[in-house]
């Protein structure tokens, strides 16, 4: 599949993770690479810029194992890009679909 | 590979990004080992579902890079960059170039005290032990030996404190120059 289209697809994944409940990097990559295939690494690069874009923000937690585990959490902003995305890969899909459907008029 | 070297891999990898921004970066993927190897997965399966580090390391570069380019997204022309090249040899010709000249001087001057305080004392030692030494290194205080023993284990570690400052001196140094020079490309490309 295309990269930059998987990149955007992947980010609406992590908001949309997000929008439920925080969550630490691993516990991300192992719910969506549950559903589709992604190479587990490429999380992080972007978990940084949608930091870096103010669409996330992150805290450090204590966890039972070894160090504190740094959690992602979702911001206004974010939430905001997470509605925009949606709509638009709503419109998307329901596009694609209609063409390989054949269901267009003329 | 296993978890050791694939951070090391990717700090290699990321190498020119800032330091604090590294250990962010690797702080991530640290943790991701250490739940991978809790949920019982093996050093090496993870590495392999992590992906090549080398790659990993650009996405980090390119999601940098993309972030900069849309906040100063004018695009240059040519002759402004040819401009403004000539405009900053100048400056650095002028402006630069003597103080840099006289601060590697300094660092030199502060390597050679050094190696000087501790070989001086070095001898100091020896010669006043009874060693025999070349004559080039005997000095004569006319003191008494434990003096000028405790003397020149003084002077000794006077010279080596002063070179491990000018190591320290000299990686500061080094810093400065590469975060000039970074900043130079930065307004010609810019």
């Amino acid at each position: 599949m295309n990269i930059q289209f998987k990149k955007g697809v992947l980010e609406l994944c992590v908001l949309s993770m997000l929008l439920n409940y925080d969550c630490y990097g691993y516990q991300l990559v192992e719910q969506i690479s549950k559903y589709i295939y992604i190479s587990e690494g490429t999380i992080y690069p972007l978990l940084r810029r949608l930091k870096k874009e103010g669409l996330v923000s992150t805290y450090l937690k204590e966890s039972q194992e070894g160090p504190p585990r740094k959690y992602y959490k979702i911001t206004n902003e974010g939430r905001k890009t997470y509605m925009n995305l949606v709509e638009e890969w709503n419109s998307f899909v329901e596009g694609v679909n209609k063409i390989i459907g054949g269901d267009f008029n003329e | 590979m296993n978890r050791k070297e694939y951070i090391n891999n990717l700090k290699f990898y990321l190498q020119d990004l800032p330091e604090n921004e590294i250990e962010d970066i690797i702080y991530d993927y640290k943790e991701h080992f250490r739940v991978g190897i809790s949920r019982g997965k093996t050093e090496e399966e993870i590495s392999e579902e992590l992906g090549d580090p080398r790659n990993i390391a650009k996405m980090f570069k390119n999601s940098l890079k993309s972030n900069q380019n849309e906040k100063d997204s004018p695009p240059k022309n040519l002759l402004k960059i040819i401009i403004m090249s000539i405009a900053l040899g100048f400056f650095n010709l002028i402006i630069v170039l003597g103080p840099f000249i006289g601060i590697i001087g300094l660092l030199i001057g502060l390597y050679g005290m050094s190696i000087g305080f501790t070989a001086g004392g070095i001898g100091l030692i020896f010669s006043t032990i009874g060693l025999n030494l070349d004559s080039y290194f005997l000095i004569d205080f006319g003191a008494s030996s434990i003096t000028s023993i405790a003397f020149g284990i003084g002077l000794t570690s006077l010279g080596l404190l002063a070179l491990i400052g000018s190591i320290y001196a000299t990686k500061f140094i080094y810093k400065l120059i590469i975060k000039y020079i970074r900043w130079n490309i930065d307004i010609i490309t810019k």
